[in-house]
């Protein structure tokens, strides 16, 4: 399926910064609200924003509660797989000399702001749990792993034989 | 809280109990319900003691006589409080309680927790909160064994009641009084004026209290309709809870969106109500749960 006449469009995010001990760290404060903030901008986060334990755990996952606008909120802190991090990315501002320097399309910029190793998600009227579409997208890094894992001989050998008896 | 220590010898004697809110109307501040219950046979004394609707007396007079009513040997107190963080939030969840239904449940709660103690309730008298024959039906099938009295104003009718009132007046002025904030925001005080959302005091306090995206401190009941004309200037938020009914009516619009953002064809700006990743056309695996590739943002 073909995008018709959709411009092209690259871009690079730089995330060198990743490497750097400078970098800013968001470990604890990421949070994944249900529900829609029509704002992008600083906020007083910590000043209102309070979860508390609430002692109890389920599946393994401690259960937090915060408020936000009235509304109770129940939710639990998870990590990062390891290898993995998260990354608050930004536009970079760009340069007159990229601007400038070709009409062919649009280039743009992206580098790394912030990186954080675990998040805490939210949901309202229910526990979390492992079922929560959320948890469950996590699956997708073993899925990553073996799709993108380099075969090896043993691997083909050990395929063409399961073939060879699914076959008889 | 409630009355402390041993249970007396006349809780196996018939009792009456009565029982009223305070704090119901107010945007600001817990709802409090207050129950008070001695022995039948201590009726003709209550009358004497000199309750009256919580409402009519001074704010030192109702301390006074809720000290008092304390040391009474002959008298049993408890409360029921119910903060406004649970009010909001069970008023806003997708199963909305209304406020009646609350007030209801809190006051089973106290005549269970009383009953529970060990004290023979026969009668109850209440101050009505909507209908007043469907309340008395419901109470009665709760508590088949209890008679149950259910009136307007009922906290003016019956001493019993009037006891309960102040019961319940004092700890909601206590508990504001010594409120403490959840929110560590600077310049926070605790001059709410009476929390009736016509009060001038509570007008300035939730004025000087409101933030563009928090809306407010946790003490103010969100779900107040008086809560939306302060929010009129603030950020939108929207909730799964309350766009269901909405996207019912447009879902055919809706999916169709949804499709093209999700094979890559729109490449528009997204409506920002949209922007959870869906998924959508994809296979299962990403589908359930909720992947959907990115390409442009």
């Amino acid at each position: 399926m073909g995008g018709g006449s959709a411009t092209r469009e690259t871009g690079t995010i730089n995330l060198a910064g990743a490497k750097s001990s400078s970098a800013v760290d968001l470990t604890d404060q990421i949070h994944h609200l249900p529900c829609c903030i029509k704002y992008d901008g600083p906020s007083p986060v910590s000043h209102y924003f309070k979860p508390k334990p609430t002692g109890v755990e389920l599946d393994g996952l401690n259960v937090k509660e915060a408020y936000f606008r009235g509304r109770k909120l129940q939710g639990t802190t998870v990590p990062l797989p390891d290898g993995y991090s998260g990354f608050v990315i930004g536009k970079k501002p760009s340069g007159k000399r990229k601007a400038s320097k070709d009409d062919v399309g649009t280039t743009a910029s992206w580098e790394m702001n912030a990186k954080f190793q675990n998040i805490t998600f939210w949901n309202h009227d229910n526990l979390p749990s492992k079922e929560d579409a959320f948890l469950r997208a996590f699956h997708w890094f073993d899925v990553a792993k073996a799709l993108h894992k380099p075969v090896t001989n043993e691997d083909m050998k050990s395929a063409s034989k399961f073939e060879a008896t699914t076959t008889d | 809280m409630g009355s402390e220590g041993q249970i007396p010898e006349w809780a196996s004697t018939p009792c009456i109990m009565g029982i009223d809110e305070a704090g119901r109307g107010p945007v600001l501040g817990p709802m409090v319900y207050g129950c008070l219950y001695c022995p039948v046979s201590y009726k003709e004394t209550l009358s004497t003691l000199e309750f009256a609707d919580s409402k009519t007396l001074k704010e030192e007079k109702r301390e006074e006589l809720f000290e008092s009513l304390k040391t009474d040997a002959t008298i049993g107190w408890a409360v029921d409080v119910i903060d406004p963080r649970e009010l909001s939030a069970k008023m806003l969840q997708k199963n909305k309680i209304n406020l009646n239904e609350i007030s209801h449940e809190s006051a089973m709660g106290l005549v269970k927790r009383v009953l529970d103690m060990g004290y023979l309730l026969t009668e109850v008298y209440v101050d009505t909160v909507g209908d007043p024959e469907k309340y008395t039906v419901k109470l009665s099938a709760r508590f088949p064994s209890i008679k149950f009295v259910v009136a307007k104003k009922a906290d003016s009718l019956y001493p019993v009641v009037s006891g309960a009132s102040i019961v319940a007046k004092v700890t909601r002025d206590r508990a504001l009084r010594n409120w403490n904030f959840d929110e560590t925001a600077e310049n926070m005080h605790r001059e709410f004026g009476s929390g009736y959302p016509g009060d001038p005091g509570t007008k300035d306090w939730l004025e000087h209290h409101k933030h563009s995206v928090f809306g407010f401190p946790s003490l103010v009941r969100f779900s107040w309709g008086t809560c939306n004309s302060y929010f009129k200037d603030g950020v939108e938020v929207l909730w799964e809870a309350d766009v269901e009914d909405e996207d019912e009516s447009s879902s055919k619009t809706g999916k169709r969106q949804l499709k093209l953002s999700s094979l890559g064809f729109t490449g528009m700006k997204r409506k920002s109500e949209d922007i959870e990743s869906s998924g959508k056309g994809r296979c299962k695996f990403f589908e359930s749960r909720k992947l959907e590739q990115l390409t442009r943002f």
